[in-house]
């Protein structure tokens, strides 16, 4: 056990030593775990997020989908993997060589740094402020921020992509891709404001400490609102259907990858399914509590005792749940892929900068209002309700606060869909010449 | 050690901005732009400032350089090729006015020259600041230093809605007064254009535009042969 718990401490206490601490062995062991995480794990997670969509969408349309090489078709992603890099690189000769080869660089770059500030578990008890530290690789005061701005990056390879294939298809790809990254950026990253506010600190980790008191922010009207905003938004940004005109193969060819072949295009499919992956693990730990069970801090306190081992167990139980919780979001994206149509340009944009951002600073109000109710130090409630007569373990304040931010949710939303379908332009066709249906001449 | 990191990436940003301006082509110019917009990120990291280097990424690589190619995107020269070369001679004006202003420059910062009767610059930094200096229950938080590194986004927060909040309501002014004119600059072109056939613009601008005119379009075409009988 003591060889496994020097292998297993870097991991685990990485964020408690201070960087003058480090002894070169445990940076070695550090340096180890992030090449095995990102160098092996993720892009293995990635491969099999692909087999995984296409069993899903298969058993979804009443087919198998892919079952002939390897059991269940497991080995397909292999074969994918195999056939994309043997083939050739065929770049157009009026392309701009340099600028072709950075874009999908561009787009890895982004997504992999993504998954950098994202806690995957519990990590190290802190004794003295009793917080966990999180087994994340890096944590700054700042994470929330420095995940959206790296998200930001993605939308700089979509259009050199597009831009340096001299291709009118890719142009005009890139162009709309450009103009929908933008426009449901501003949603997405309104909806994560509420999560700041209740939580007084922009790092991912406070984020998830905060929801072993608070219980998950799912679990509230405003934070169900902005998780609704979130998943819509996030779906948009990383281009997936309903959103994926920029990549529509029936619209503009493949829009900004239609120069690309073989491994570059595999770097693009790498960069789309890996970003899916990230925003998932964002989603889940800023509203599911990434890595800890709802309104409880069992089973991990009670396991924990000074033993290694007992750490070992908290950490492998912790990451054990964020991974069923990011596999139901996954999943929660291949349903939505394989049941709605994709979205016309112009309603797509229609509906993020008329509905969702009127929506997300709304919900930032209905956020402040649930924070008054709820999770300020607590003041009994200024009336009492019958609840408290039947001795519900309910608390007053969480009933008050549910009545009064649902309606406001409720109203809010019902208002903005009417606002919208108001404002939607809907194409006229152009009423048919009208023949008269007069008898024809004597015959 | 962070001398050597700082010398790297600062002749390295420094290379990147002779890009921008030297570049042929105008959207290299604006990826060498972007490339120094990075550098400038990594020097707020080496001032212990990583909050305003995430800002820095997400302001001006997620949205300023967004709108610098959407800018060259919507003219002619979306290929960036068609710029005007200009003879080297005429550029040494250029070189050596810029060349003075580095020397000026690196005067003043080096001499920690300030203003008549006034301290140098370098040190504002340590004026009194309306940030707490005791929490709630009378503890003394952390130095202000301690505190602005460990969680810059409050401090910096604290700071703008109580002591500068006047230019961060004159910024947003000024921002609202932006979006205000590109909507209506949108709206007046919108309204300008003659709708095609077949489809409306968007609301508050139709009303009667997105109807085709009557025309002979919507005469019925099979009178003439019928007619021809």
């Amino acid at each position: 056990m003591n060889f496994a718990a020097s292998w297993a401490v870097p991991l685990v206490w990485a964020q408690y030593f201070a960087p003058t601490e480090i002894s070169f062995l445990l940076a070695v062991k550090w340096f180890l775990w992030l090449a095995v995480a990102f160098f092996g794990l993720y892009p293995l997670i990635v491969a099999y997020m692909v087999w995984a969509e296409r069993k899903v969408a298969a058993r979804f349309q009443d087919r198998i989908g892919p079952n002939r090489v390897g059991p269940l078709g497991l080995l397909q992603p292999i074969a994918d993997l195999i056939k994309l890099i043997t083939k050739e690189d065929i770049v157009p000769r009026t392309a701009d060589g340099l600028v072709h080869l950075l874009a999908p660089i561009l787009l890895i770059i982004s997504a992999f740094m993504v998954l950098a500030v994202v806690p995957l578990g519990l990590g190290y008890l802190d004794s003295d402020t009793r917080q966990w530290r999180g087994i994340v690789p890096v944590d700054p005061p700042a994470g929330l921020v420095y995940l959206l701005a790296v998200s930001s990056i993605s939308t700089l390879g979509v259009f050199l992509a597009g831009w340096s294939s001299r291709n009118k298809y890719s142009l005009l790809g890139a162009m709309r891709a450009v103009a929908q990254l933008i426009s449901y950026e501003i949603p997405q990253v309104l909806a994560t404001i509420p999560i700041v506010l209740w939580t007084g600190s922009l790092s991912l980790v406070v984020m998830m400490n905060k929801q072993l008191e608070y219980g998950w922010f799912l679990f509230s009207p405003p934070g169900l609102l902005a998780f609704a905003i979130l998943t819509i938004a996030s779906i948009a940004e990383v281009n997936r259907t309903p959103f994926d005109l920029p990549e529509a193969e029936s619209e503009i060819i493949a829009g900004y990858h239609t120069e690309y072949s073989g491994m570059r295009f595999g770097l693009f499919f790498l960069a789309e399914y890996m970003s899916v992956f990230g925003v998932s693990c964002l989603g889940t730990v800023l509203f599911l509590g990434g890595g800890t069970l709802p309104f409880t801090t069992f089973p991990f306190l009670t396991i924990l005792t000074e033993t290694s081992f007992s750490y070992i167990l908290c950490n492998v139980l912790s990451v054990s749940l964020f991974a069923i919780k990011v596999l139901g979001y996954i999943f929660l994206m291949f349903w939505i892929r394989v049941t709605l149509p994709r979205m016309r340009v112009d309603r797509l944009m229609n509906f993020s900068w008329k509905v969702l951002i009127p929506l997300s600073i709304v919900n930032i109000l209905i956020a402040a209002i649930w924070y008054e109710f709820v999770l300020r130090p607590p003041v009994h409630s200024y009336w009492n309700i019958p609840l408290l007569l039947f001795s519900l373990p309910i608390d007053a304040n969480v009933v008050e606060g549910w009545l009064v931010t649902l309606v406001l949710v409720l109203l809010s939303v019902w208002g903005m869909l009417r606002i919208f379908r108001g404002t939607t332009s809907v194409p006229q066709v152009m009423p048919a010449p009208r023949v008269a249906l007069r008898p024809t001449a004597a015959r | 050690m962070i001398y050597l990191v700082f010398w790297l990436i600062s002749i390295f940003g420094l290379a990147m901005a002779l890009g921008t301006v030297l570049a042929k082509n105008l959207v290299h110019a604006a990826l060498y732009l972007i490339a120094f917009f990075f550098v400038i990120a990594c020097q707020f990291v080496m001032l212990e400032a990583e909050f305003l280097a995430a800002i820095q990424v997400l302001i001006y690589i997620g949205a300023v350089a967004i709108l610098i190619l959407f800018g060259i995107m919507l003219t002619r020269n979306v290929q960036g090729d068609e710029t005007t070369t200009v003879l080297w001679p005429a550029r040494i004006p250029a070189a050596v006015a810029g060349l003075c202003v580095v020397g000026g420059l690196v005067y003043g910062i080096g001499a920690q020259a300030g203003l008549h009767n006034q301290p140098a610059w370098s040190e504002l930094a340590q004026r009194p600041t309306s940030a707490p200096a005791y929490d709630k229950s009378g503890k003394p938080l952390p130095s202000l230093r301690v505190r602005a590194i460990n969680d810059m986004g409050r401090i910096v927060g604290n700071e703008m809605m109580t002591r500068f909040v006047i230019p961060f309501e004159v910024a947003g002014l000024l921002l609202t007064a932006a979006l205000v004119g590109a909507i209506a600059l949108a709206q007046l072109e919108g309204s300008e254009e003659t709708p095609r056939p077949g489809t409306t613009t968007s609301a508050g601008v139709t009303t009667g535009g997105g109807t085709p005119p009557p025309g002979p379009e919507s005469e019925p075409v099979l009178t003439p042969v019928s007619e021809a009988r």
